[in-house]
Formats: structure tokens, C-alpha cells, sequence
């Protein structure tokens, strides 16, 4: 290295450090001019290891505000059919990467609010992430959005700020056990033993709480309790741990690559319980579904949305068209479009409050039924907390590929395949 | 060293730089920005624990990458006398300095006698045990982590929700605190015996330094400190869950901030946290939103170049400088 | 019985992996003594190489693994000549940031250019077969990594034990100055034995996209586990560093079934300290 260059980055390194200390002390920057721009924050963990699910999260929002600020008349989703809101206001997003950790998430969320001058926020889709970040909001008297994250305590906390769309972990371990009881009762399934198989995380510990609550309310005796470390490196003992106490169906909250790897083990080891159900996971992800091809068959999940519920909601294809083309092909999947409706119903809400006043907004929001024909539904409801008791999901079953609707029975367009065909029979 | 004035230069610019450091908060134009005080709250803290990793790892010589373990307990101190016993923090962080000083010096004890890399990989073990240990211990929480309730601002619970200054000045208080007993030890018999350790085991002890004793020491002191500072990194965030303190990630910060700062020297972690922590919030805020990783990317690349170009640290840099200054000020010289 | 057996085969295949994953670090580690913070990422750059080849040209990773190998080799050398270089005679924690920084570089670099996605590669030769022997059943894509194990762990011994160039490395190992008066290229060597050291690791990672997901976060665990099997080894014993994965992967294996499966980790870093504090160079440590 010649003395000269090496000067040179010592120079270099120290202009920068001087640059970044002397920024924090010049402020917000000249408030924006009287434009008429709605700014609304978002923040997903957009690096890390759940930044798949966060980038779709990010490209749902993006393509509703598409939606809001352009005139899109093929489009049947209230505020399509006119530009902006509230006589020509746009909506302008500032997001952020909370990379999965609370405390960035946290920091994002009160850099967006005080730096930013974000009006509301949209986020964040780790439940861990949600819960700082929406108490920060709720201190400002600001609203916070939050489509996906599951966690049932985010709406137990009586915030008058705070609006949540997706159904929560507790509602959907009841309508596992339900599915369990259909199956008793018309088809003699003879299920009696559940196991669990969740990732160790806040949204993995937490459906499993809610599922034992739900299987012992049911009846059911949960004989296998398999928590596991998230990013496994092998999945062997798990899958023999399953196999050992052999239960008649399992519950699973396993994401991304985990569940791929949880479905080829379980192959390897020879062993299905009779029926699989898995909370918004990998199960999922309608890529993961696409490559694991056959091996995907004939497991079960909840969902608010997939591409085969086309006929039920016919007003998303379009709008699916405009997400397609920011994730490169990728449908909506029921986190995703979550996301969609939140940003939609706040700005329903907006438009309805005629103000740009939270306070006004917030009592707009909880007061009203709101359409939604992204929603599965078309409804969304908030009560107290800001629970969506409209938050609807489909037990639905991989069949061919496809998520085929399988519970409430008068949603349904296919029968279940019970039990799930053996690795040998495929 | 041998002084004889009441106080010296070096001192003097110490207490200029915080009475600075006192009176910032007082300009609006920097207690106006949110943010900004946000980072200069982060700086004096990853500062601060630096600074007590310093004490082990740059003064004594023992690189740990397990601190985020004292770190967390330190944290989980603080959280669980406010969450689950629904008290005051003060009792919780005693609590922790104290437990984080005895886990030390227990695990201390066998890992010191390992060398090099075993040593540094022995703590990295200590670690991920500790991480996975309390992600399923329901009685500190477990995977769901424990959530502040909603109580009364103020300095008796330690928590501030509308403005920034309260932390501010928490945070300066912990910056004083380490500094201060980082200084204090440095020109007590204490600092040189770890200075002896570091420059070779055997001949410290060959001039009657108990080795194994000061290290130990050493360990108890800079964990203590890393509890408070994690006590102070849970009372800012209002939520505590194991990835978030007991990480390999949260170790390397201890360790990178003094290694580029200028390891084994008072202003190192201060100059370390003073460009990474801003750099890195800043990159964030500016590319974060992009969602292409492109802020840590930059950050890692700037590692890299900090690492090969400057491995004395920021503090080399400064040196070199002052040095070319001095040279060019002088006659020109040959080149060296 | 038949179950244990079936818990220690796995422990036993998945050991393998570790240890193929781990000789490319123990190479490095002994020879030069550097922590290569980022061996994780190379497998990981690895997999991706042996998914993209899959999924555009379709040549089944089986096949793939030369390319990888060749690919992190390439990568290997070039982190010498781009970093390591520059770190040498420096405090012996520069290497270890400066691998820190690349590592953090190389998984962003990946999340950007690639997607987070998690890619998965259907219909490989080897995904989802089995072969069954007594009650035992022995999934043929850890079966196929075994056996590269092996033979790479093996070929890599030989050559650093019974050739002229193992030699060498090992002159250079010892002191690199005297070496050099030898007449040895030792700036060659480092070359050589990053390029080596990282065409095991993608050899490695050539072969799992068979039966794992890709994504940029897949090396991080892999690459601490190497670590650990590493120094359980003892300083860059490559026969030590093999014993370690084994044991590791069977130690992962019978904590996660007869204790709890998030125990396995647990057990495993507990292993490493339990046997650094009975023999603190590792278990062929001198």
C-alpha cells in the first residue's frame, strides 16, 4: 500500500466519522412544504432471517397505496376508482428494516414518528417487533397498522391506537380443534392424541401455548411438545421425537426454510401423523409449496388468503397483478395481503374521518364496519384492543398443488383427504 | 504519569468533553431531533460497554466474546424486578451487577485456563448456551421475553416515554461511571498488574503478580459494569427477550467498537462508538428502507477497511495524523 | 433399541457434514492460525452455486459439487489476497473482524442479489430417497455427504501428510520464516491452503441443496458448529477435527431425542467446554 492512498483512507475514514457525528445535531431537515402528501411509515424486517415474509409485507403496502393514489377504475376496491385522498391528498411511504430485532424495530419506530413526521405507521410482522414498536406510537397518540403479526397479546393491551387485521393465534388453535372434531364426528377419524412442533420463538411459543389451551378445551391429549431452535441445522431428533410418541394429528408453527426442512425429514424417517395443520408458516408460502412439490401434499393450514380463492374474492386479481410485478411473480399469501387491508381500511378510515386529526381517525376506525374485498369475508371490524373480529381464515389442504378449501364445510371446494397418504403410497 | 500537578492535560480535556456532553441536551437545536439524541444516547452507551470490555480485553488482555451474556443479565435484572415483581429497577440491577460478577468469575475460572483462540471459542460456546439455556426458562420468560407495563415516567422507574433527555442523562451518568473507574484504575497498582498479565503471564508473575487472581479480578469488574449497562439497554428499550441481549451478535459489538476505537486505551471505545454507532444508525436510516441490506453491507466492507488499513484503531488514526500534522509543520522530511 | 440406533445413525450422518464443513476451517486455522469468520458464508455461497447450476442448466447437485468446490476455492484465495493478507504480523484479532465484516458483506450481498427466499431444488437424484437396512433407514442425501466427507477429509489428510506440498504447508505451519529460507513460497501456500480450505467447505455446501433450503442466513450456525468441532479437535488436526463432528453430530442427536430437541445445542457447546477443560488443546491438541 503506497503512503499516499494510505493517507488518503485515513483521511477518507475520518471525513466520514466527522460527517456522521455532525448529522445527528442538523435536525429534522426544513419540514416539508404544504404539499398535499400523506406520510405513512412502514417497518418490516426487510434483512435477517424472516426478510422474505418482510419484503412481501413491504410490496402489499406499496401496491395498496398504488391502489390509493392512482386511478385504477378495473380495480373493485373502495378509493381504486378516484386519485388520493380527502380532494387530492397522496399517500407518500417512508419504510424502514427493523431486521427481525425489537430494538431496531423500536428505534425505526421512533425515528419515523419524530424524524420522519410520519402520520401513522404500518408493522411489523414479528409480534416481538410489533410490541415496542406500536407502544411508542400509542405514547404519540399515533396510529399503528399491524396486519399480520398473530400474537394474541398485542390486542390484550386495551390500546386506543393500535389496530390489528389478522386473526389471532388464539381463534385459529380453536378452529384447528374444531377441524379435529369435524373429522371425529363425520369421518370416525379417531383422533385423540395431538402433538406440537413449533419453532422457539415469541410466535412459535405462543401458538403452541394457545393450541395445548385449545386441545385440552377439546378433548384432546397433546402427547409430543416440540419446541426447536429456529435456523436448525438438522431437524433429525425433532422428527424422531414426533415419531417416538406417535400422535394422531400435529400442529405446526414452522417457518420458512424450517418447515421445508421438517416435511423432507419427516419423509426420511417414514412417518405421517394421520393430519398435519400449520398456523401462517411455511405451509404457507407459496413458493416453498412449489419446490417442495409432492412432498407438500396433503398437509393442512389456515389461511386468509391464497390464489385458489379466487371465486370468493374475485376483487384481488387485480390487484395481485400490481404486487406480482414488485415481487417478481409472487402471489399474495395471507400475511402479505394483510398488510394490503390495513393500509386500505386506514385510508378508508382517513377518508371517512374527513380529518387528518389520529384522534378523529382512531374513533372513525373503531366505529365503523369497513369493507374489504381483499379480506376473506369483505369485512373488517375492530373492537376494543383492536382485534379485526371480522378476521376470517380457511383451513385449507394441499391438493395437486393447490390450497384447496376444505373448512367451514360451506367455504369448501374440495373434500379432505384423510389421513394423509403415506410416503410409500405418493 | 508522574504528575505532579493537581491535574493534568489529558484530564482536563476529559472533563471539557463532558461538561459538553452535559450541556448538549440544553441546545434545541440537537434536543429537537429525536433521533439524534436517540444515537448520541446509543453512542454514550455501546461506549460505556466497551469501555467494560476494555478492562478485560484490552487492558488484561483476554479477548472474551461472552460479555453479552453478563450484558443480559444485567438486563434481565432490571426486567424481571419491574415486569415480574412489578417493583423498582434500582434492586433488579444491583441484582444483576452483583450476579453478573460471580457468573464470571465461576465460568472465568476454567475457561482462563485456556489459550488463544480455544478461550475466544470457549466464550462464544458460553454464549449460545446461555441464549438457548434462557429461551426456554419459563421463569425469566422464556421465547415470549418480558414486556414493560405501562407505569409512571420518571427517574425512580427509570423510564421515559415522551422526551429523551431522562435517558440522556441516565446514559452520561453510565458513561461517567465507567469512564471514571477505567481512569481510576489505570493509575491505581490494579491497572498495572493487569497490564503486566497482558504483557506476559509468566513474567508478571515471576514479579509476584497472582495472575489467575487479577484476571479473575479483571472479569468480575468488567461484567459488573456490562450488567449496568444492560440494565440501562433494557430500561431504554422496555423489552427484554434473549436474542435480543444474549447474542453473538451483541458480543461482537463489544469487541468491535473497542477493537476499532483503539483497544487498551481510555478513548478508544469512546472514539470506536462515536463513528460505528452512528454509522450504523445512519446507514440504516438512509438505505434501511431500500430493503436490499445494502446499510450492512456498506458496514461490513467498512469493517474491513478499518480492520486491514488501521488496526490500532481510530485512535492510531488520530496518532498518524497528529504525526503528519507535526511533520509537516516541521522541516520536510524523507519519506517514511 | 431399534430407535437409538436410528437416533445415533443420524447424530453419525449429520457428524459428517460437520466435519467436512469443519476441515476446510481446520486447514486454515493450523496453517495460518486465523478464525475465519466467515466459513459460514462460503457454504451458504456454495449451496447457492450448486441451486443456481440446478435450477437454470439442471445438472444435479450431486454434480455440482465440483463447480462449488472450484467456486469457494476461487473465493477462498481471493479473501487472502483481499484481506487476510494485510492482517499478518497484525494482532490476531484483525483477522478475525476483518472475516466478521466480510461475513456480514457476503450474507447482505446474497440477500440483495438472490432474495431472502428460501430456495429449494425439486426432483435431485438423491432428494427424499432412502435406502432401509434391518429397521434402520439411511436418507441417501446425508448418505451421498458422508461419504464426500470421507473422501475429501481423507484426500485432504494425505495431501498435507504424504506430499511434497503437504510438507511445505507443513514447514510453513511451523515457522513460516524458516520456511521461506528453505527456499519455500509460503505467500503461495496461504494462497493455496485458503483456496483449499474453502473448496472443502464448498464441496460441503455443493452437495446440501439436495435436502436444505437455501437462503443467506443458512451458513451462520453451520459455520459456528465448525468451530467448535475445530477446536475440539485440537489446533488444526484435521483427524481431530473429523472425531469432533462425529462426535458433536451424536451428541446433537441423543440430547435433541432423549432430553429435548432444544437442548441440542446446549449439548453440543457444553461438549466443547466439557472436553477443553479436561484437555484444553482439544482432544489431539499438543
Amino acid at each position: 500500500m503506497s503512503r499516499g492512498s494510505r493517507s488518503f483512507v485515513r483521511w477518507f475514514i475520518l471525513a466520514a466519522a466527522l460527517c456522521l457525528l455532525v448529522s445527528p445535531l442538523t435536525g429534522a431537515g426544513p419540514a416539508l412544504a404544504a404539499e398535499k402528501i400523506i406520510k405513512i411509515g412502514t417497518i418490516f424486517p426487510l434483512t435477517g432471517p424472516v426478510a422474505t415474509a418482510g419484503q412481501r409485507c413491504q410490496a402489499a403496502v406499496q401496491t395498496a397505496v398504488e391502489i390509493i393514489n392512482n386511478k385504477h377504475p378495473e380495480i373493485k376496491v373502495p378509493l381504486a376508482n378516484k386519485e388520493g385522498l380527502l380532494d387530492g391528498y397522496k399517500i407518500v411511504l417512508v419504510h424502514a428494516d427493523s431486521q427481525g430485532k425489537p430494538d431496531v424495530g423500536k428505534a425505526e419506530a421512533e425515528r419515523l414518528l419524530n424524524q420522519e413526521k410520519v402520520w401513522a405507521l404500518i408493522g411489523a410482522y414479528n409480534s416481538s417487533v410489533s410490541k415496542p414498536a406500536s407502544f411508542v406510537a400509542e405514547r404519540m397518540k399515533r396510529i399503528f397498522m399491524c396486519g399480520s403479526s398473530s400474537s394474541a397479546a398485542l390486542t390484550q393491551r386495551d390500546m386506543k391506537y393500535f389496530f390489528r387485521l389478522a386473526p389471532t393465534d388464539a381463534t385459529e388453535s380453536v378452529d384447528f380443534v374444531e377441524v379435529l372434531k369435524w373429522l371425529n364426528k363425520t369421518k370416525k377419524a379417531g383422533i385423540k392424541t395431538l402433538g406440537v412442533i413449533y419453532e422457539n420463538s415469541e410466535f412459535g411459543k405462543h401458538a403452541a401455548e394457545e393450541a395445548k389451551k385449545a386441545a385440552a378445551a377439546g378433548g384432546f391429549k397433546v402427547v409430543a411438545d416440540v419446541p426447536f431452535s429456529p435456523g436448525a441445522t438438522n431437524l433429525n431428533s425433532e422428527v424422531q421425537t414426533l415419531k417416538g410418541s406417535n400422535p394422531d394429528a400435529v400442529f405446526g408453527a414452522v417457518l420458512g426454510a424450517d418447515y421445508s426442512l421438517w416435511v423432507k425429514t419427516m419423509k426420511q424417517a417414514k412417518w405421517l401423523p394421520k393430519i398435519v395443520i400449520n398456523y401462517c408458516s411455511g405451509y404457507q408460502d407459496p413458493v416453498i409449496a412449489k419446490q417442495l412439490g409432492p412432498d407438500a401434499e396433503y398437509f393442512m393450514g389456515s389461511s386468509g388468503y391464497s390464489p385458489q380463492f379466487a371465486s370468493l374474492m374475485p376483487a384481488v386479481a387485480p390487484v395481485e397483478k400490481i404486487f406480482k410485478s414488485k415481487t417478481g411473480g409472487v402471489p399474495f399469501d395471507g400475511n402479505s395481503i394483510q398488510e394490503a387491508v390495513a393500509m386500505l381500511v386506514l385510508a378508508q378510515a382517513i377518508e371517512k374521518a374527513r380529518s387528518l386529526d389520529p384522534d378523529k381517525v382512531a374513533k372513525t376506525l373503531m366505529e365503523n364496519t369497513w369493507d374489504s374485498p381483499l379480506s376473506l369475508g369483505g369485512k373488517v371490524k375492530f373492537v376494543k384492543g383492536g382485534q379485526n373480529v371480522q378476521a376470517k381464515s380457511i383451513i385449507t389442504q394441499l391438493q395437486n398443488g393447490q390450497y384447496k378449501r376444505i373448512y367451514p364445510e360451506k367455504m369448501a371446494d374440495a373434500k379432505i383427504v384423510f389421513p394423509m397418504k403415506p410416503w410409500d403410497k405418493r | 504519569m508522574m504528575n505532579t500537578k493537581v491535574i493534568d492535560l489529558k484530564d482536563a480535556l476529559w472533563l471539557l468533553l463532558l461538561a459538553v456532553l452535559a450541556l448538549l441536551p440544553l441546545v434545541p437545536f440537537v434536543s429537537g431531533s429525536f433521533f439524534g439524541m436517540h444515537v448520541l444516547i446509543l453512542v454514550l452507551l455501546f461506549a460505556s460497554m466497551a469501555q467494560a470490555w476494555n478492562i478485560i480485553g484490552g487492558y488484561c488482555g483476554q479477548v472474551s466474546f461472552g460479555h453479552s451474556v453478563f450484558f443480559g443479565i444485567g438486563a434481565y435484572g432490571a426486567g424481571m424486578a419491574v415486569v415480574t415483581y412489578g417493583g423498582l429497577p434500582w434492586g433488579g440491577i444491583l441484582a444483576g451487577m452483583v450476579l453478573a460478577a460471580v457468573v464470571a468469575v465461576i465460568i472465568s475460572y476454567p475457561c482462563f485456563k485456556l489459550t488463544g483462540h480455544y478461550f475466544a471459542i470457549a466464550t462464544f460456546a458460553i454464549v449460545e448456551i446461555f441464549n438457548r439455556a434462557f429461551l426456554v426458562w419459563e421463569w425469566v420468560g422464556g421465547a415470549l421475553g418480558l414486556d414493560y407495563p405501562v407505569i409512571e415516567e420518571g427517574l425512580a422507574n427509570l423510564m421515559w416515554y415522551e422526551t429523551k433527555e431522562g435517558y440522556y442523562y441516565c446514559a452520561l451518568g453510565l458513561f461517567v461511571i465507567v469512564f471514571g473507574i477505567v481512569r481510576w484504575l489505570e493509575s491505581h497498582r490494579f491497572g498495572y498488574y493487569m497490564r503486566a498479565v497482558r504483557e506476559g503471564q509468566e513474567t508478571a508473575e515471576s514479579l509476584g503478580v497472582n495472575s489467575t487472581a487479577v484476571k479473575l479480578g479483571a472479569m468480575a469488574i468488567s461484567a459488573a459494569l456490562a450488567a449496568l449497562c444492560g440494565s440501562f439497554f433494557v430500561q431504554y428499550n422496555l423489552r427484554v427477550d434473549p436474542p435480543m441481549v444474549m447474542s453473538l451478535d451483541m458480543s461482537m459489538k463489544f469487541v468491535l467498537v473497542t477493537i476499532l476505537g483503539g483497544s487498551g486505551t481510555l478513548a478508544g471505545p469512546l472514539l470506536g462508538a462515536a463513528v460505528l454507532i452512528p454509522l450504523q444508525e445512519y446507514t440504516r436510516a438512509f438505505w434501511g428502507g431500500l430493503g436490499g441490506g445494502v446499510d450492512l453491507m456498506i458496514f461490513g466492507v467498512l469493517i474491513i477497511v478499518i480492520v486491514i488499513k488501521e488496526p490500532a484503531g481510530i485512535i492510531g488514526i488520530l496518532a498518524g495524523i497528529g504525526k503528519s500534522l507535526a511533520r509537516r509543520g516541521g522541516t520536510a522530511q524523507g519519506g517514511a | 433399541m431399534e430407535t437409538f440406533a436410528q437416533v445415533v445413525l443420524d447424530g453419525l450422518l449429520s457428524g459428517m457434514v460437520y466435519a467436512l464443513v469443519a476441515a476446510g476451517l481446520c486447514l486454515i486455522w493450523g496453517v495460518m492460525d486465523v478464525i475465519n469468520f466467515a466459513h459460514g458464508e462460503y457454504l451458504m455461497i456454495a449451496m447457492y452455486v450448486s441451486y443456481w447450476l440446478g435450477f437454470l442448466a439442471n445438472i444435479d447437485p450431486v454434480v455440482s459439487v465440483i463447480a462449488a468446490g472450484v467456486f469457494i476455492f476461487i473465493i477462498g484465495a481471493l479473501t487472502y489476497l483481499l484481506i487476510i493478507r494485510y492482517t499478518v504480523g497484525k494482532p490476531p484479532l484483525a483477522a478475525l473482524l476483518a472475516t466478521f465484516g466480510l461475513a456480514m458483506f457476503l450474507k447482505n450481498l446474497c440477500l440483495n442479489r438472490f432474495s431472502p427466499n428460501f430456495l429449494i431444488l425439486s426432483d435431485t437424484w438423491l432428494g427424499g430417497k432412502t435406502f432401509q437396512l434391518g429397521g434402520l433407514i439411511f436418507p441417501a442425501p446425508q448418505l451421498a455427504a458422508a461419504a464426500l466427507a470421507l473422501i475429501v477429509v481423507g484426500l485432504v489428510y494425505l495431501l498435507i501428510n504424504s506430499t511434497r506440498f503437504g510438507w511445505a504447508v507443513q514447514a510453513t505451519a511451523m515457522d513460516r520464516e524458516a520456511a521461506e529460507l528453505m527456499g519455500i513460497d509460503t505467500e503461495r501456500i496461504y494462497i493455496l491452503i485458503f483456496g483449499i480450505g474453502g473448496a472443502c467447505v464448498g464441496i460441503a455446501g455443493g452437495i446440501m441443496p439436495s435436502y436444505l433450503a437455501v437462503h443467506p442466513e443458512v451458513g451462520s450456525l453451520f459455520g459456528l458448529i465448525a468451530f467448535v468441532c475445530v477446536a475440539m479437535g485440537g489446533f488444526g488436526s484435521i483427524p481431530g477435527a473429523f472425531l469432533a463432528g462425529l462426535l458433536v453430530g451424536v451428541a446433537e442427536a441423543l440430547a435433541g431425542f432423549y432430553i429435548a430437541p432444544v437442548f441440542k445445542y446446549i449439548a453440543v457447546f457444553g461438549l466443547y467446554l466439557a472436553v477443553v477443560f479436561l484437555r484444553p488443546k482439544g482432544i489431539f491438541g499438543w
